[in-house]
């Protein structure tokens, strides 16, 4: 059960389902619209374009040409005295904003739909990959919480995943764990953790997209941008108190900001659901929890 | 114990509730909450974020005028410049040796950058596919000898592929028998009722052949293309992509959708692990079905 995992990492990109790229080395751009027929079928996409260099995402281009023109009218400006005409700073003016506003494109481009891939997940550094579960659970349990983590880590941008099923826990993934102490005071720390943070009473799920690094709880490794909650929650019996009740939750965490698209969360949820059918099945059966 | 009240007893499941929630819904759910734990305080401190959702919700409702936006800003701000040269009395020559100049092909240039950007997007949009309703009747047949752990795993996979993916018919076939046919079913000529699944026929055919030789999914786009569709005669004959999914090598899973191409690269491979996890629960039951078989002959 202490397999780890080789290459969690898989970057999951939503295909752009119209054109393809083309690939150009120069940087000439040149938009041919004359080979195209009617204005409704124009082909755009001859415009897209990349320069090969790895690790260089060419959507962010008008954010270095926004800096690079803004800073050169400004140097403009004040490096070769003489009066500045009213026109120049018209014209000055209006170049800044434009400038400023081509800084701020590749950031609204982040939200169109069928628009770049997420940054792919980093690992952290200084933390260790874990997989820990709790000791009191029955083998079916096991082998489904050991699937569903692996499944999560695998197939979101993740890089460490919780899941806390009626106090029982299993980790899987980097955790800021204390270093040197066995799984049980891992797992005793992180229920500690856990009651701290109050993640056991959680109604609805939580989703940021983006943590300052100073709000980041303290059992996340160093770098987590995202962090997806999902609770399992069911209805109770008819004559309990409260509606519903809490059964546990999914927690998954990644060094990538807006890690989770809606599917993603739609499919974490599913999983989460997955357990909420075994604890359940177990209630009906049993009545008294996860048999051992 | 009917295996579906297992499920009729969780609170019915609608992926689109409760997703996202903005932590501005935080005080509403400190004053209902009753536990008097400190993370309400640390969770709703918060706040900043509901700005930046803001910005991403603006731009998702309004995708098509964002796209075209740069377009139009930069269109106006090159119109600006020439007019901003003519009315100054400057020549219209493109050269760099005043101050002016210069200024005003900076400007030009960022204004170029921002029609080319606005034409990108636009390319980049992608198209909407309409959804197409299954033509059929809903089915719901589950083999009635299974494990109830494995019947809800089942449902628990139907369930999931519903409300998630654009899947609206799913057979299962393991070990040589229908073990799951549910959703959307072709209707049957003679009594209304869903066309149930041959499975010894649907095995010689070269479809589950095919899949079976390769072992890997095989995702059929655009299903009215397939030549071999005439052998999924239980699916609506106008269902539009088809995801078949090998369970280990003893069965498939038949997985039907109502939008060409509807089926994302992240719902395929979601489906290859959950094809896995059904493929190791069914081969523990194994001798569960095996029984079922030697009754069903």
């Amino acid at each position: 059960m202490s397999v780890l995992l080789a290459n969690p990492f898989i970057k999951f990109k939503i295909p752009l389902r119209s054109g393809a790229k083309t690939t150009k080395n120069s940087i000439s751009i040149s938009a041919r619209l004359d080979n195209s027929q009617q204005q409704q079928q124009l082909n755009l996409s001859v415009l897209r374009f990349t320069f090969g260099i790895p690790g260089f995402d060419e959507s962010y281009l008008p954010r270095w040409i926004g800096y690079g023109f803004g800073s050169l009218l400004i140097l403009n400006h004040f490096a070769f005295s003489g009066s500045v005409t009213p026109a120049q700073l018209r014209t000055e003016v209006l170049g800044l904003s434009l400038a400023g506003f081509s800084v701020a494109l590749p950031y609204l481009g982040k939200f169109l739909q069928g628009a770049n891939p997420m940054d792919r997940a980093t690992l952290p550094e200084g933390a260790e990959q874990i997989f820990v579960m709790s000791q009191n659970v029955s083998d079916t349990l096991k082998e489904d919480l050991a699937w569903a983590t692996y499944v999560l880590l695998r197939n979101s941008n993740s890089v460490s995943v919780l899941i806390s099923i009626r106090g029982e826990l299993c980790i899987r993934g980097y955790w800021n764990s204390p270093n040197g102490v066995s799984k049980t005071q891992v797992l005793e720390w992180l229920e500690r953790q856990i009651e701290k943070i109050g993640l056991s009473d959680l109604k609805d799920s939580l989703y940021f997209p983006q943590i300052a690094d100073d709000e980041v709880w303290e059992m996340l490794p160093k770098g987590t941008s995202s962090l997806f909650v999902q609770p399992l929650i069911r209805a109770s019996d008819p004559n309990a108190k409260e509606m519903e009740m809490v059964e546990g939750f999914v927690l998954l965490a990644s060094s990538a900001r807006y890690a989770y698209s809606e599917k993603d969360k739609a499919w974490i949820k599913a999983i989460a659901y997955k357990f909420l059918v075994l604890v359940v099945h177990y209630n009906l059966n049993s009545g008294i929890g996860f048999p051992n | 114990m009917e295996a579906g009240s297992i499920l009729n007893s969780i609170i019915p499941w609608n992926p689109k509730r409760s997703l996202c929630r903005k932590p501005s819904n935080f005080p509403r759910f400190v004053r209902a909450s009753s536990s008097p734990q400190s993370q309400e305080q640390k969770r709703g401190y918060r706040g900043p974020k509901p700005t930046r959702d803001w910005v991403a919700d603006w731009v998702r409702n309004n995708d098509d005028a964002v796209r075209s936006l740069p377009i139009y800003v930069g269109g106006a701000s090159l119109l600006a410049v020439l007019f901003n040269r003519t009315v100054s009395g400057i020549a219209p020559v493109a050269d760099a040796s005043s101050s002016q100049s210069r200024a005003d092909l900076l400007t030009l240039s960022l204004a170029v950058t921002n029609i080319l950007t606005g034409l990108v997007w636009l390319s980049i949009r992608p198209k909407s596919i309409s959804v197409v309703n299954p033509e059929g009747v809903e089915c719901r047949n589950i083999c009635s000898r299974l494990p109830d752990l494995v019947v809800s795993e089942l449902l628990w996979a139907w369930e999931s592929l519903s409300a998630v993916t654009c899947c609206r018919s799913l057979v299962v076939i393991y070990d040589s028998i229908c073990i799951l046919q549910i959703g959307m079913a072709a209707e049957s000529r003679n009594d209304g009722e869903a066309v149930t699944v041959d499975a010894s026929k649907l095995m010689q055919g070269s479809v589950y052949q095919g899949v079976m030789r390769s072992g890997a999914q095989s995702y059929l786009a655009n299903l009215l293309l397939y030549p071999g569709r005439s052998e999924l005669p239980f699916l609506p004959s106008n269902t539009q992509a088809v995801i078949l999914q090998p369970l280990g090598d003893k069965g498939i899973a038949i997985i039907g959708g109502d939008t060409i191409r509807g089926f994302t690269t992240s719902d395929q491979s979601w489906i290859a692990f959950i094809g896995e996890k059904l493929d190791a629960t069914l081969s523990k039951y194994a001798n569960a079905v095996s029984l079922v078989m030697q009754d069903g002959i």
